[in-house]
């Protein structure tokens, strides 16, 4: 093949995927489902991956279970939203990390299912 | 009675079998797309977007880097298209548009053309590209949390992160078979054991990749990681496990045997293969990061001018 046609295909092969990718990225991309599948909590003590769609389809957790305030007729899901990163003084509101672990360890151990230690959760290096 | 002949040598090139630069770089590509496309059919639509930019952006990277530099465009001869294929094997198949144009950038401009171009590059672009994106947004690259959103049959939590974090019998969690046919978390092209490994013995067939960086590479992951699991088989997964997770595969046939950053002589080949495959499992199983293949290729890349000063012996005396 002569450097030029060479050059050509290159150039259409770039010009073509650009155009693809910009699709991809926009048009075609899909919806992230209503529901998590999984959820991945960064923390110091190492990522939590927390089973969102195992927990609510096989183990049968209501989501109230956990989004307590629904039951007050409050349709928050974001744990983040009241939780934050420190302990609110005003309401006494729980720091995220604090309610995360009193729900997780706090629901597996009333249940005697699922893990209560720290490494079993936390991706901490053994 | 002396051999006349035996001194005879004829000068360079010694051997031409008509294999051009582009020749090279689509064949590469063409062998990368037997492990592409299955990870294409797994993680869908992002995965085709995320591959596509790699590719236009890298090739217009060089076509901008030429223009500025007032040269004739060298993306003919297809390595930046190759560089950005590879690149994009090795990303979760949900990277941001912007970090997939940011990592063609380093592995092009940064890591090729500033060293002269083809040929003049030290390291291994599209790895050197990766680490950098690693380093840089180390959660953008955790397969664990960028994959959160796909629902499989299988177990969608990156096989190193549990074995390295939560013991080594959750290697058991994934069957050969299942590593094999791409049934794991990880890069687009780095998920389908058999993708690469067909992949990467058409390219050692053709002479594309040398037998003994391939070989070599895997060999040192073998025996590393099986001194690992026989000194403690709670904490350390086993062999097979190693070869068939990570970029392991990826790296011992498309990153290890990158021409301009890796050995020409033969004993150097094997050492820097070697060498290769067992700081990966070091790294795996004694650093801070979970996969260390990239950085292993990195690290022999950068013994690669030491490596092949172990020369044969010329002929004669001066």
């Amino acid at each position: 093949m002569r450097p030029e046609n060479e050059r050509k295909l290159a150039v259409i092969l770039g010009l073509v995927l650009l155009a693809v990718a910009a699709l991809c990225y926009t048009a075609l991309k899909p919806e992230a489902s209503e529901e998590p599948i999984r959820m991945l909590f960064r923390g110091s003590a190492g990522d939590v991956l927390f089973t969102h769609q195992v927990h609510t389809g096989d183990y049968d957790v209501d989501c109230a279970s956990c989004h307590h305030n629904l039951d007050d007729g409050d349709e928050v899901y974001n744990c983040s939203e009241c939780h934050e990163a420190e302990a609110s003084q005003d309401d006494d509101m729980m720091s995220r990390t604090d309610a995360m672990h009193a729900q997780c360890i706090g629901c597996h151990e009333e249940m005697g299912a699922g893990p209560a230690e720290c490494a079993a959760c936390h991706a901490t290096p053994k | 009675m002396t051999d006349s002949t035996k001194l005879i040598v004829s000068h360079a090139p010694f051997y031409r079998d008509a294999c051009t630069v582009m020749k090279r770089s689509y064949l590469i590509m063409a062998a990368a797309l037997v492990a592409i496309i299955p990870g294409l059919l797994i993680f869908g639509i992002p995965a085709v977007g995320v591959c596509a930019l790699a590719v236009a952006s890298a090739i217009l990277w060089e076509l901008t880097a030429n223009t500025l530099m007032k040269q004739t465009p060298t993306i003919g001869d297809g390595n930046a298209a190759m560089i950005g294929l590879i690149l994009a094997m090795l990303l979760p198949a949900t990277a941001p548009w912007w970090m997939v144009i940011t990592g063609t950038f380093v592995a092009v401009i940064m890591s090729k053309t500033v060293f002269g171009g083809i040929g003049g590059n030290p390291f291994c672009p599209p790895a050197l590209s990766a680490a950098v994106l690693m380093i840089s947004w180390p959660h953008l690259m955790n397969f664990n949390g960028m994959l959160v959103n796909y629902d499989m049959a299988w177990s969608m939590v990156d096989p190193l992160i549990n074995a390295k974090f939560f013991g080594a019998e959750t290697a058991d969690l994934y069957t050969t078979t299942d590593l094999l046919m791409g049934h794991q978390a990880g890069g687009i092209g780095a998920v389908c054991g058999a993708g690469l490994i067909i992949g990467g013995i058409f390219l050692m067939v053709r002479g594309i990749n040398r037998w003994e960086i391939c070989l070599s590479f895997l060999s040192g992951i073998f025996t590393s990681a099986l001194l690992f699991h026989m000194s403690n088989p709670d904490l350390y997964a086993g062999p097979i496990f190693h070869l068939l997770t990570g970029y392991t595969l990826v790296a011992a046939f498309f990153l290890a045997t990158e021409d301009a950053s890796s050995p020409v002589n033969t004993i150097p080949m094997l050492i820097y293969g070697f060498g290769g495959g067992m700081l990966t499992v070091l790294i795996r199983n004694k650093g801070a990061w979970v996969d260390g293949a990239l950085f292993a290729v990195l690290l022999m890349n950068l013994a690669n001018p030491i490596l092949d000063m172990i020369r044969p012996k010329a002929l004669g005396k001066v």
